[in-house]
């Protein structure tokens, strides 16, 4: 059947992760020191369920909050505290679209591309992005101050467009409001969280 | 119009405590707590037919009933579906955002209802605003007294866990939603065994969405005619309808079940956005599929979109405009199913993929005559043919687009 043979390739390539990364063995960047602070945190979760592997995400979460992405040496200090193997525990990171395997930058833009959005202008603030900073979805700007990508429906389609930078929702939006928040965010470039948390107030 | 599940939706915080007590809340978790027993909970929620609003709307008091009713050799579990992820849904959030005290007293009655103890609370990861909102009001309800070892100054107790998800459409499934509330990949569970026998960290659980449970103080508090006399004879109650798209004032709208899509789009959302025209509409989340305008006086409820070959769903009308391509919407959500598909039932991850390559070649021009019958197969192959009804969700938007809007869909 020649005529769908472009479809061919296309069932197992586009996996549930648009960004790959690599698996538990590699630890390059893992240098990064775990506090013995928050590593007193993260064992205290597994008490909050019947079986400690019920504290794998909520670990995850928090280590993912403390160096901006997960490195092989986060999953298997995950693994330790739940009693999982590194292996198992990269089976479910890869699973979840919110973890990511890889560095990204300071400030990650996440434009929501479903239905809502889409019909009220999202691709224009992904063409506002390229221009504002030349990066496209999936690409990191060289001071490594922003990233894109585009996500699924954020359950802001009542107030959309919208996008998400960690999990705070920048809603009703438009380019003009996008550059102004472009702009602030690389002025709070130092402590990213503030700038994010006072942006989203703002906005 | 009366509303019981919206009351503060207009606030831009967080209704806290003290406040929620002096409107009301935990007034009837109180009362439950200290003189009714569980049949009385479950009887008066079965009584007024309370179904869930999770988009299955499955009477929330039998599955209720199908848990133990002795505490067996080990404790029941209450998990609480706020994986709110449906395209054109955004109901729950707007509740645990502004009253998070109506979910926490729903989810007290419920676990009282069902001799649970602790209640997982499952938030979709990408919710903080809701998931802040919560963890304040629990740890509020903590400092009270009202949730802990002596609830509410009775004997009984009470925790509820608030866990986020970590960005997973399917994590709505009850089933992959246990899964990854245990950690593991959320993937769906082969069924039998029921959550009510086999649940959270294996022991006997109930599964209920977050506006199913909001309603349930109201129902205790109010009784069962009361709830009765609003919405149809089959799906009682006012729902929280989200209207999104192409409309003046989208929105969440608390409605009778039973209004039309027409009053809701055209009275309450103002219609078209910029006074134009409709090309079609979507009843009730992505999976319900699209709809012709010429449609728009349905009823929005269970028995009545059933009749018109789709669902309910969540009840979040979504609004395309003349301008855009049902072909285009089509592929939104063709692409959407394909990135979310878990990918362990070969039908699913498969036929999701292929039905997004054969949607996007219609988009670029190059469509065939023989692609409807390609679609046609893929949807049979797929449906009913996994472990959860996966692919009945990506077949309601590609099925509906080529049986109302075949001649969009141009082809050589």
């Amino acid at each position: 059947m020649g005529a769908v043979g472009d479809v061919n390739h296309a069932a197992a390539d586009e996996g549930r992760k648009r960004v790959s990364g690599a698996g538990p063995r590699a630890d390059g960047a893992a240098a990064k020191e775990l506090p013995e602070s928050l590593l007193v945190e993260l064992r205290a979760l597994p008490s909050r369920y019947p079986q400690a592997r019920g504290a794998l995400l909520p670990i995850l979460h928090r280590l993912q909050e403390w160096r901006g992405w997960l490195a092989p040496a986060d999953m298997r200090i995950a693994g330790e505290i739940v009693g999982l193997s590194a292996a198992e525990v990269f089976s479910v990171v890869s699973f979840y679209t919110m973890y990511r395997q890889r560095p990204v930058g300071r400030f990650p833009i996440g434009v929501c591309r479903n239905i809502a959005c889409w019909v009220n202008g999202s691709e224009e603030l992904v063409a506002t992005v390229k221009q504002e900073l030349g990066i496209g979805p999936g690409e990191t700007t060289q001071d490594g101050l922003f990233s894109l990508e585009e996500v699924e429906c954020l359950g802001s389609c009542g107030t959309a467009p919208c996008l998400e930078i960690e999990s705070c929702y920048f809603e009703r939006f438009t380019p003009e409001k996008l550059r102004t928040l472009i702009a602030s965010l690389r002025k709070g470039s130092g402590d990213p969280a503030g700038a994010i948390a006072a942006a989203a107030k703002g906005s | 119009m009366e509303t019981y599940l919206s009351t503060e939706f207009a606030r831009s915080g967080p209704l806290l405590l003290d406040e929620a007590r002096a409107k009301g809340r935990w007034k009837v978790a109180q009362k439950v707590f200290e003189s009714m027993t569980p049949e009385q909970v479950v009887d008066e929620v079965k009584n007024a037919g309370l179904r869930g609003r999770g988009g299955a709307w499955f009477p929330t008091g039998i599955k209720w009933s199908f848990m133990p009713k002795e505490p067996l050799k080990g404790p029941s579990y209450l998990v609480i579906n706020a994986d709110e992820g449906e395209p054109g849904t955004f109901k729950d959030r707007q509740i645990m955002e502004k009253d998070p005290h109506l979910l926490l007293e729903g989810i007290a009655i419920g676990s009282f209802a069902i001799r649970a103890e602790t209640a997982f609370l499952y938030i979709r990861g990408e919710y903080k605003a809701a998931h802040d909102a919560l963890a304040l009001a629990i740890a509020e309800c903590e400092r009270a007294g009202i949730l802990g070892d002596a609830a509410m100054g009775t004997k009984k107790k009470m925790r509820i866990v608030l866990h986020r998800g970590a960005g997973a459409y399917i994590c709505g499934e009850e089933t992959a939603l246990l899964n990854s509330l245990e950690g593991r990949r959320g993937e769906p569970r082969p069924k039998p065994p029921f959550p009510a026998v086999w649940g959270a960290f294996g022991r006997p659980t109930s599964v209920n969405n977050v506006e199913t449970l909001a309603n349930v103080p109201a129902i205790v508090e109010r009784g069962a005619a009361w709830f009765k006399a609003r919405g149809t004879a089959q799906a009682p109650g006012n729902l929280l309808f989200g209207i999104s798209g192409a409309v003046e004032k989208p929105g969440c709208y608390e409605l009778p079940l039973g209004t039309t899509a027409r009053e809701l789009v055209e009275k309450h959302a103002g219609g078209v956005k910029g006074g134009g025209k409709m090309r079609a509409f979507i009843p009730g989340g992505a999976s319900t599929g699209f709809l012709p305008p010429d449609k728009l006086d349905v009823a929005m409820d269970p028995e009545s979109l059933r009749k018109e070959g789709t669902m309910l769903g969540t009840g979040g009308i979504i609004v395309i405009p003349e301008e855009i391509s049902v072909v285009d919407a089509a592929r939104v959500f063709s692409r959407f199913f394909r990135h979310e598909t878990c990918g362990q039932c070969s039908p699913c991850r498969e036929g999701a993929a292929w039905s997004d390559q054969v949607i996007a070649r219609f988009q670029r021009g190059e469509g065939l005559a023989s692609d409807f019958a390609l679609l046609e197969d893929i949807m049979r192959g797929s449906k009913q043919r996994t472990i959860c009804v996966f692919p009945e969700a990506f077949a309601g938007p590609l099925g509906s687009a080529i049986k109302h809007f075949r001649g969009e869909f141009k082809h050589a």
